[in-house]
């Protein structure tokens, strides 16, 4: 049996910086399957090429800021999105395209697919539990989305 | 699909922004280290139960949830004035010496081993752990990887969570451990202790017989004479989880050793206009600007603090190489920022051995994890070394024990102003009339910089994950002249 990892990452009281994890959690609330794992974290890297071991396809939800970006949009990207965060180590921990290079190069089994969805933020400074409107609203539009990546065999989506 | 690129900028203010203004002959006169502000701390905690702190402190950061758990846990114990079982504090510190293990395992091999074992003028794209495990062997990757998940297990089987522990109660903890788990924790301990020694002959290896790396580690840019912090136990030996924060002068002599409620006595706060995070300094020394030295009450809290900041290691394995490193750098204490890193593999097979030795032990797996509480709460103050720096947490309530005020000194806060010199003074050394500001010098900066391992509660998930920095560079005028982005 496949096994499908939805998970959320992010800061649960950092206002937007949580939304990954709020959308994980919704999105688990629709699906009843043994062979789908929600899950949370709160750091990148390393911490994601572990997580990401012993699942065939990964759906990964979590904040982002982009040039001109506009809170609350929501974008559907793959790793390779990614692709020009290559190059050195940070002070704080390996990025994303690293970490998954690192685990193709030590030869572990990699998810064969592997779906971002990112909910552009507003406020990622401020601490507090509730996020700003426009993250909100974008919160419904980020679950359907994640749902729609999960594998074509999990038919156990309840419908709202 | 239609193929987009993103180009993220990770955090509006989310990055560590280092200002460099030359003078008129283009030389350093002064560089600023400013760091992001995360705003409503204190607010958020007010009329919360403290209860709560040890869950809502490690989401405060994620890159040591362990160290903001169990300085509130402690903090919650002398809060509500209750001693925890032998027990439960054998059980927080096998915990905290697995999580030591992973951290400083990390941060040698992903974050300053590229530096050493690729070279610090090596191309970016080689500079990383791909580099790494390129050069020194896919199966120090792998144990590297395997080293941190069997430690995860070990803090995941304690804490009841990969993430985010949730046993830390005040007058003990939430779980007791079974004989299995205690096997297969020793098991795993003893493992780490082979890969410590493993990474100190890496080290000695690739540095230490590098004389061009050892020049650098001895040079006077990546060199200042602080004070130094660090917990020790009751025989002034290093200790992660518990003890007094003894602070040594630069010239190694005991300052002052204080327990966790005489903190204020000891530190104050200095607020600059330019950033938003304060500087702590020593009280009793004063602030005297951004300078080294006895005069100035500028002290440091890292791997190699602690070591300056204590009269050696408790376990036997970590002093036999205390002992090697000092006999090596000259002598206590120890200056030389960049042997910060040597000091950190010192400090990780500490951790491993600390961990066999209580795996080891009777009580580990005995059934008295907790004392109730039956005092009312006023006042708590809870102090663990953090892998980055002394920890600490203080909470003041009511009597039914809401949160009123709180306040933190986190680990990177610490070395702060530390940091601010060393940047200042590698980039004084660096940058000369005429140089170009390239991505090279960036990574010159940097590397000083990385010793510290800093922490700024930004960049520790958001996509691409990886923190951004930004150097400028402002002439006598104050008209930028260069910069470098990297984001």
């Amino acid at each position: 049996m496949e096994k499908t990892l939805v998970l959320g990452i992010g800061n649960s009281v950092l206002c937007d910086d949580g939304v990954g994890i709020r959308v994980a959690t919704e999105v688990g609330k629709r699906i009843s399957d043994p062979s789908v794992t929600i899950a949370e974290a709160c750091q990148g890297g390393l911490f994601l090429l572990e997580a990401f071991l012993g699942y065939d396809h990964v759906v990964l939800i979590d904040a982002i800021q982009t040039k001109g970006g506009t809170p609350g949009q929501v974008y559907d990207l793959q790793p390779e999105n990614f692709i020009s965060a290559l190059h050195l180590s940070s002070p704080h921990q390996v990025d994303f395209t690293t970490a998954l290079e690192l685990g193709k190069a030590l030869g572990f089994p990699m998810p064969s697919s592997i779906d971002i969805v990112a909910v552009e933020a507003g406020d990622v400074t401020t601490f507090r539990e509730k996020f700003t409107p426009e993250v909100e609203k974008a919160i419904p539009v980020a679950v359907e989305m994640a749902l729609r990546k999960c594998p074509t065999h999990i038919n156990h989506i309840r419908e709202d | 699909m239609t193929k987009i690129m993103i180009n993220p900028i990770t955090r509006l203010e989310g990055h560590g922004k280092i200002a460099i203004f030359l003078d008129d002959d283009g030389e350093v006169s002064n560089a600023y280290l400013q760091i992001p502000e995360l705003r409503g701390f204190e607010k958020f905690c007010e009329g919360r139960p403290a209860e709560d702190m040890p869950q809502i402190m490690q989401r405060i950061c994620g890159v040591c949830p362990e160290a903001h758990h169990l300085a509130a846990t402690k903090a919650l114990d002398n809060l509500f004035k209750v001693e925890p079982t032998s027990t439960a504090k054998k059980l927080r510190e096998l915990l905290y010496s697995a999580f030591f293990v992973t951290d400083h395992a990390t941060h040698f091999y992903i974050l300053a081993g590229p530096d050493f074992i690729m070279g610090p003028e090596s191309p970016p794209a080689e500079r990383n752990i791909l580099g790494v495990i390129g050069k020194v062997g896919v199966e120090i990757g792998k144990k590297v990887i395997q080293t941190r998940q069997q430690n995860h297990w070990v803090i995941q089987t304690i804490g009841g969570r990969g993430i985010h522990p949730v046993f830390g109660l005040p007058g003990g903890v939430s779980k007791m451990l079974s004989e299995e788990n205690r096997a297969k924790t020793e098991e795993i301990a003893a493992q780490g202790v082979e890969f410590a020694r493993f990474s100190l002959k890496i080290f000695e290896d690739l540095v230490l017989k590098n004389k061009e790396y050892l020049d650098m580690v001895l040079s006077d840019t990546y060199t200042h004479r602080t004070y130094y912090m660090g917990l020790v136990d009751e025989n002034n030996k290093v200790n992660f989880y518990d003890g007094k924060v003894r602070v040594v002068d630069p010239n190694g002599k005991e300052f002052t050793k204080y327990s966790p409620a005489e903190y204020l006595d000891n530190l104050s706060e200095r607020v600059e206009p330019w950033t938003y995070l304060k500087f702590p300094y020593l009280k009793k020394v004063g602030w005297k600007g951004f300078i080294d030295g006895e005069t100035s009450g500028i002290y440091r809290a890292t791997p190699l603090s602690r070591l300056n900041a204590s009269d050696g290691m408790a376990t036997p394995l970590a002093q036999e190489e205390y002992e090697k490193m000092y006999a090596a750098l000259g002598g206590k204490p120890v200056h030389h920022t960049l042997a910060t890193h040597w000091a950190r593999l010192i400090e990780l097979l500490f951790a491993a051995e600390r961990m066999l030795e209580l795996s080891r032990d009777p009580e580990i797996t005995g059934p008295n994890i907790r004392n109730i509480p039956t005092e009312t709460p006023v006042e708590g103050i809870g102090i663990v070394e953090a892998p980055r720096g002394t920890l600490t947490h203080h909470y003041i309530t009511d009597e039914k024990g809401l949160i009123k005020k709180c306040n933190l000194i986190v680990g990177t806060t610490n070395n702060y102003a530390a940091m601010s010199l060393t940047i200042k003074k590698a980039a004084q050394g660096i940058i000369h009339k005429g140089t170009e500001i390239t991505e090279g010098l960036l990574n010159r900066i940097e590397l000083a910089w990385r010793a510290y391992d800093p922490c700024m509660g930004c960049a520790t998930h958001t996509l691409p994950g990886e923190l951004p920095i930004e150097i400028s560079v402002y002439d006598a005028d104050g008209t930028l002249i260069d910069a470098v982005k990297r984001f």
